[in-house]
This record gives C-alpha cells, structure tokens and sequence, in this order.
C-alpha cells in the first residue's frame, strides 16, 4: 500500500487496493441488481462515496474484498428495500415487452446459469460469493449478514439443488 | 475452500464462474471513471462536521437570544389638556338621528293633559 494511495478518512484503505478488486465487485454489484449496468454502477459509485467520507469504515476485522462486498450488499439492499415493489411491478412489465433491454444471459453454460437463477435468493448469493468470487463460506456469510451456520445450511441446500437439477450434465464432464 | 469441493463441485464451479463471466462481459466500466464520479460525489455531499457545526452554532444562538436582558422601553406620555382639546365623543347612535349634531328638541313638546279615566287610568 503506497502512502498516497491510502483513503483520507479510511486509514486501511488504499485506491489501487479498490482498483485490484474493482472488477470482482461491480459483478456483485451487477447480480445485485439483476445486471442493470447503471444501477450497479450507481451502487458502485455509492459504495465508494463511504469509503472515501469514512461512514464506511474498514478496520481490518476481516478481508477488504469481504468489506466492501458487504458495503455493495447492504446499500443494495436498503436501496431495493424502498423501491423492490416498483422494480417487480417494471421487471413484470419487461418481460412481456419485446421493446425494453433484456438483462444480459450467458450463451455458454446456460442451464447452469438457469439453474442458479431458480434458487431461492440467499442460496443464489452464496453460490455466487463461493464459486465465482473464490470466497470462503464464512467470508461469504458476512457478506450476506448471517452467521456461518446459516451460510453452510444455504451453501449446503444450493448444491443439493444445482446437483438435482444439473444430474446428469455434471457427471459428463 | 477449493480443497473441500468433489470433482462434480469443480464442475459446477467452473461452469456457473464461466457462465458468470460471459454475463458480466463488457458491462464493467473502469476503475477511474467509477472512482472519479464517486470522488465527485463525496466532495459535494456535505460533511458532518459542517452540520454538528451549524446545530452547535444554532443552539448557541438560541442561547444567547434567552439570555439577553429584555429591550428598554421608551414611554412616552400625554398631556392631559392636549388630549382633551384634541378628542371629542361622539355617541354611536347619532347617526341615526334626522339630523346630526344638531339638538331636534328646538321646541319643547307639549304635552296634553288628559283628567279624562278610563277603566281607572289617565289617557
């Protein structure tokens, strides 16, 4: 960490440490927000502004991917808190107008991808911090504000779930 | 982690972080602009040292506005024989006299007598 690099109102911070992990945590912020690019960058933005003013302050108790993942997660979700009815009611009003942007969908891998959208929200946020952001159960019971019981229990059933639905696909590789 | 995953978990998990990338594939702005916006943000949203200063500053106000003694009145009064010479009364049902300041009992009125009783009273 270069001195100058290091946040003004967070200590154990520094920007090129953001930067490394810029990537990793806008794709969170994408899944968050059900990969509308301008709301994560919103959120990502947002996510920043606390950092650089110090209302969200880093103390080292765990990683600073697993901080600033939380930081992306509890802005999302106090933000969709307020607005989750409208999105649903616009997301309804989407998907039966051949007019508005679709989210994007992978081409490979799609009934993975599939899969994993079926699962209920929390066994969807772990499979994700898990497998695709290389995070440890318990890091990723942080993220998502519950204890790491409760992420294994989530971890555990989305497994049980994806190998159910997936069967025969995982088995041939 | 990694090393508590069976080969169907690897599995899984190659595909569904391939799958999260092709997902994610050119939606990431970079780092400086997102970083720049946000610095450009944090510089206008107002510090909390500004607000707890201007409640403090308020309150202090208040404060010294309760404690100041209350302003000197200046009296002024009145000469007894100015005022007088100065006012006149006029009753309020003047107005609904025929005609205005003017006494209308310019003649007295005569009243007639009458000795002549009826039923036991004077007409």
């Amino acid at each position: 960490m270069r001195d100058s690099d290091v946040l003004e109102n967070n200590p154990q911070v520094s920007r090129s440490a953001l930067e490394a992990m810029h990537g990793q945590v806008f794709g969170w912020a994408l899944s968050r927000c059900n990969f509308e690019q301008v709301v994560a960058e919103d959120l990502v933005q947002q996510a920043y502004v606390e950092l650089l003013t110090g209302k969200a302050r880093f103390d080292g108790e765990s990683s600073l991917k697993t901080f600033v993942f939380a930081v992306v997660q509890n802005l999302a979700r106090s933000r969709f808190r307020r607005i989750s009815s409208r999105l649903r009611l616009t997301q309804q009003a989407a998907s039966t107008d051949a007019g508005i942007v679709q989210p994007v969908e992978p081409g490979e891998n799609e009934a993975v991808w599939q899969a994993v959208q079926t699962l209920p929200q929390r066994q969807r946020d772990i499979v994700e911090l898990v497998f695709c952001r290389d995070m440890t159960i318990e890091a990723a019971s942080r993220v998502m504000g519950v204890s790491t019981g409760t992420g294994r229990v989530h971890y555990d059933r989305a497994k049980k779930a994806l190998k159910e639905k997936l069967g025969n696909d995982l088995n041939d590789e | 982690m990694t090393s508590m995953m069976n080969d169907s978990d690897k599995t899984l998990q190659s595909r569904l972080k391939q799958a999260q990338q092709d997902a994610e594939e050119g939606q990431v702005p970079g780092f400086d602009a997102v970083w720049a916006a946000a610095e450009r943000r944090a510089a206008a949203r107002p510090k909390r040292g500004w607000i707890a200063g201007a409640i403090a500053a308020a309150i202090l106000g208040a404060i010294t506005i309760g404690l100041l003694p209350p302003a000197e009145r200046h009296w002024e009064f009145v000469d007894p024989a100015e005022f007088e010479s100065s006012t006149s009364w006029v009753a309020p049902s003047d107005v609904l006299l025929p005609d205005h300041r003017v006494d209308i009992y310019r003649e007295i009125p005569v009243l007639i007598e009458s000795t002549k009783i009826e039923e036991g009273a004077l007409l």
